[in-house]
């Protein structure tokens, strides 16, 4: 059956998958008061005065609650408990909880794998490479794949440099589309990928959306 | 396949008639047999748009049974396969039509021989035109960026659902069931379709599911009509995310048609503007939405001037 606005739990207001990381939270909460926000032109004459107020303060919940590893864990088992979710939704945590391994040495890392980077995109063979990938007229995730691979990067780093879950960049550059988010999250994740890269992010954009129907 | 469009909007003058227009000209010229049905009773002007004089026969013709198959009345345009049928001539109490009479006229646009069938309604939401609107199990919404015409447009797609719903009700001798239900209710309080399905969920799941289902098979788009450079470029993504969520989940969208004042001024002049001006950016914008909504990869279309 299909929810009604008020019955939806924080994940399914936010849009985002249960292991979402904390940026694509903090992408979804933007992106979701942006809409519902006094003054947006989307939803301008949708609501009287106290509707708006009720809903932004249920984002507002949504965002703080998630955002917070203690408040999250509780919220999701109490989803569980409820049976509104099946504990399997949750699988995927193993790599939410994995994310602090790489959180370590966060800062120091990126910037490594940033001028990493830098210093190999402008090496002829891998510019050649991302010269005729971005020729062509469509980008599949395995393009994104190969280019970086072929610039020795690792999905790790790419997670480092852009907090897109490793899931999520997974999908992408398997093309699942199954688990790819919602286009407007995925067009937000595809630049950051290809700025990581530091390729033109409209020829990504367009030339993947191009490939997923 | 036959494809059949519904093009409207609730609010007047948003441009349903010149998207309507212009998406049966450029179909045409892909080779498509295309006929635009003027439903606009009353206040009919898509001939205007195409250039055109008030087209001899019409609807009207149908109706008094002056010709017993629709299609004997669809005109031929200046463009090579796009056909108009036309109500210009329909008088306005025609606008108020009896139901068994509209029924006839529905059945027949339904089985039109062509590729295309686009249908142009009017502004509102009476009965009629919501009713035409749902000939169509695919329909395109067009608004604009101002606030009153996104607000009747969400009038209009929340009018058309719960129509639809009352009607599927009626047939299946199930409204009075909700009617009861929906008088319980304060004034005002039944704010989207969903509401409804959840009364008919609550008294029988069962129902509830198959009413469901049938709203889901409706599929709409929303068209984003004069677009200008200082409006948000995501409004009609964020709009789109607001219908499926506070209207119903079946909406996507196909793009933003840019504004341009030459729209205006052809149809003074009586040119057709994609005709005239086919390198502008309203003109590409309106192939890319063909193509959002065929799905089809078209090589871009070459419109001529043709004198
Ligand atoms: N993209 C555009 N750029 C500039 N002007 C436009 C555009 N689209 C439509 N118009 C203008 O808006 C006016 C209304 O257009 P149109 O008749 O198509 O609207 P409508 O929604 O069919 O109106 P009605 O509800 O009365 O049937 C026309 O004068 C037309 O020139
Ligand atoms: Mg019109």
């Amino acid at each position: 059956m299909i929810k009604k606005f008020k019955d939806l739990n924080y994940y399914e207001l936010l849009r985002i998958p249960y292991n979402a990381s904390s940026f694509e939270i903090r992408q979804a909460y933007k992106h979701i008061l942006a809409i519902y926000e006094e003054n947006s032109l989307a939803t301008y004459s949708l609501f009287v005065e106290d509707e708006r107020k009720v809903i932004l303060s249920k984002i507002e919940d949504a965002f703080l609650t998630l955002i917070d590893d203690k408040k999250r864990e509780s919220y999701d088992n109490n989803l569980v408990s409820m049976g509104e979710v099946s504990d399997k939704m949750f699988t995927d945590k193993e790599q939410k909880k994995a994310i602090p391994i790489f959180q370590t040495n966060e800062s120091r890392t990126s910037n490594n794998s940033l001028t990493r980077i830098k210093k190999k995109i402008q090496e002829k063979e891998a510019a050649d490479f991302a010269a005729t990938m971005l020729k062509r007229d469509q980008i599949t995730g395995k393009d994104l794949k190969n280019l970086r691979e072929s610039l020795g990067i690792e999905l790790e780093e790419i997670f480092q440099a852009t907090k897109i879950s490793p899931t999520t960049l997974a999908a992408i550059e398997k093309d699942d589309m199954v688990n790819l988010p919602p286009k407007i999250y995925l067009i937000s994740f595809l630049k950051s990928y290809a700025e990581a890269l530091q390729i033109d992010p409209k020829q990504v954009v367009d030339g993947y959306i191009k490939n997923i129907p | 396949m036959r494809r059949i469009y519904s093009i409207g909007g609730g609010k007047g003058g948003s441009g349903k008639s010149f998207i309507a227009a212009s998406l049966g000209i450029l179909l045409a010229k892909q080779g498509k047999r295309v006929v635009l049905v003027d439903l606009d009773l009353g206040a009919s002007n898509l001939h205007t748009l195409l250039g055109q004089k008030m087209p001899e026969k019409g609807l009207d013709e149908y109706i008094d049974k002056t010709v017993s198959r629709l299609e004997e009345v669809a005109v031929l345009t200046t463009i090579p396969n796009l056909y108009l049928l036309s109500s210009t001539r329909c008088s306005l109490e025609i606008a108020n039509l009896f139901y068994a009479q509209k029924l006839k006229i529905i059945n027949a646009i339904k089985n039109l021989p062509f590729d295309y069938i686009l249908l142009d309604l009017g502004p509102g939401t009476n009965f009629n035109t919501l009713d035409f609107f749902l000939i169509a199990p695919e329909g395109l919404f067009v608004t604009t960026p101002e606030p009153t015409a996104i607000e009747n447009t969400f009038i209009f797609m929340k009018s058309v659902y719960l129509r639809k719903l009352k009607l599927s009700l009626k047939e299946a001798n199930m409204w009075h069931i909700c009617q009861e239900e929906i008088a319980k209710l304060s004034r005002g309080a039944l704010k989207s379709p969903l509401d409804l399905i959840s009364i008919l969920t609550a008294r029988d799941p069962e129902k509830g599911r198959i009413f469901e289902d049938l709203l889901s098979n409706l599929e709409f788009r929303l068209i984003l009509n004069k677009f200008r450079g200082q409006v948000k470029e995501n409004l009609g993504e964020q709009l789109v995310e607001v219908c499926n969520r506070h209207v119903y989940p079946s909406f996507d969208f196909l793009g933003n048609i840019s504004y341009d004042n030459r729209v205006y001024e052809s149809i003074i002049a009586r040119d057709i503007f994609i005709k005239k001006y086919p390198y502008t950016k309203t003109v590409s914008d309106l192939q890319s939405m063909i193509r959002n909504l065929t799905g089809e990869e078209q090589e871009v279309v070459q419109v001529r001037v043709q004198r």
